[in-house]
């Protein structure tokens, strides 16, 4: 619980201070939100199932964006980085349409 | 599962090709959770430290927060354009500064060359350096004050700010006709927006923006004219100038108010640039005439002559 605890202090520190993020960081941002959502409906998931573990969690979201960053910039080096950004995408899009799958017939059991 | 009692091979399963998305779609959950969970049931798990719980959490607030900034700087795309449009305006405004400083060094030195002449000259040179004020003023290089007019043309409201009809704007030829009309109509000094005009001014346009002495200039256009009010204002009502005010103010919705002043400063160009100059012939002409006053009299003299080229700016 202390993640989320922390998580929300982060938001709502970083809606405050609204922090600019470095130019150099900026084509990577697209990618490493859509790993953080990856890893958040997975933690969500988790305390559904009842297996939520802090650390598990903000471990996995770190490592999502650094890894999603990581790709999107050894693509741009090798010059597929659409490419590359389409298939980060597509794997982390269809984890998190499976997870968010799982928490709908959580909530609804449906 | 030996191959030798089988059916020949390795028994494979039909959707082998498939295993990465196999494993994406039936176990989307990180495992790591799975195997926390076994291991607390286990009761194998380390208990936490003080120091990993601070650790968690200030890793969980910098993730929160990184991730929060980078919300916030998607949902602003332009911010690369801003920064170009911001550093343009910056050089934009460095620049000007740089033009103004080199403006007022060229006043200075211009009221420096003026009190040099003046010295130069003496008490003999009286009459010349009269004739040099009275041409200065004309060659539009002295600074002027005194009654006169005040004309001020503002583009006509418009209900859509993106979409602008340019007849509705005051345009560089609305200004030529006004600046021609106030010059028939006896003026003897005009500004628009603080930019003297001299016989050597051109008014033109260049896109949207209205340039005066290649300055660009925005609405309100505010043109100042030193001279007779009164006689001027029934000269330009008379005028072609005065009917095109006229039809700008009623067909196009143009702001058009015109005033009397009883004191206008206009500044002056400070500007003396020498078109032509010729030796002074010492033997036929008892005073001597020195350089720097040819140069402000030939000023004088081109710009009669060019006055209305000048003035048409066209």
């Amino acid at each position: 619980m202390i993640a989320v605890i922390g998580l929300v202090i982060g938001v709502v520190g970083g809606l405050l201070l609204q922090p600019t993020v470095p130019l150099e960081l900026q084509p990577y941002l697209p990618i490493a939100v859509v790993a953080a959502l990856d890893a958040l409906f997975g933690g969500l998931r988790a305390m559904l199932d009842g297996i939520f573990d802090d650390r598990v969690f903000l471990i996995s979201f770190l490592s999502n964006v650094v890894v999603a960053a990581l790709i999107v910039f050894l693509g741009d080096q090798l010059g597929v980085g659409t490419q590359l950004s389409t298939a980060v995408v597509v794997v982390l899009g269809i984890r998190i349409f499976s997870n968010a799958a799982s928490i709908r017939r959580h909530l609804f059991k449906a | 599962m030996t191959p030798r009692h089988g059916s020949g091979e390795v028994q494979r399963s039909p959707d082998a090709s498939m295993t990465l998305i196999n494993e994406f779609y039936r176990r989307p959950l990180d495992p790591g959770y799975a195997d926390a969970a076994a291991r607390r049931a286990a009761g194998s798990e380390p208990r936490r430290t003080r120091r990993s719980t601070v650790g968690l959490v200030a890793l969980a607030i910098g993730l929160g927060l990184g991730a929060t900034a980078a919300t916030l700087a998607l949902r602003q795309p332009t911010t690369s354009v801003q920064e170009a449009r911001e550093l343009l305006e910056s050089q934009i405004a460095q620049r000007s500064e740089e033009a103004d400083a080199t403006q007022a060094d060229i006043t200075a030195m211009t009221e420096q060359i003026a009190t040099l002449q003046e010295d130069l000259l003496g008490d003999e040179g009286r009459p010349v350096s009269d004739q040099i004020d009275e041409v200065a003023v004309e060659a539009a290089v002295m600074p002027v004050t005194g009654r006169g007019l005040r004309l001020v043309l503002t583009d006509a409201p418009s209900d859509d700010p993106d979409v602008v009809d340019p007849m509705s704007r005051v345009q560089d030829v609305d200004l030529q006709i006004v600046v021609n009309g106030l010059w028939a109509a006896g003026a003897e000094a005009i500004a628009v927006n603080g930019q003297r005009l001299s016989a050597m001014t051109a008014i033109r346009s260049a896109g949207d923006a209205v340039l005066v002495d290649l300055v660009p200039l925005a609405s309100p256009y505010t043109v100042e004219v030193v001279g007779d009010a009164t006689h001027m204002q029934t000269e330009l009502a008379r005028a072609a100038a005065g009917q095109h005010l006229a039809t700008l103010r009623t067909t196009f919705g143009i702001g058009v108010q015109l005033s009397s002043q009883s004191k206008l400063e206009l500044p002056g160009t400070g500007l003396v640039t020498m078109y032509s100059a010729r030796v002074p012939v010492t033997s036929a002409d008892p005073v001597p005439e020195p350089g720097p006053a040819e140069g402000a009299l030939d000023e004088g003299d081109v710009a009669g002559s060019a006055g209305p080229t000048g003035r048409d700016g066209t």
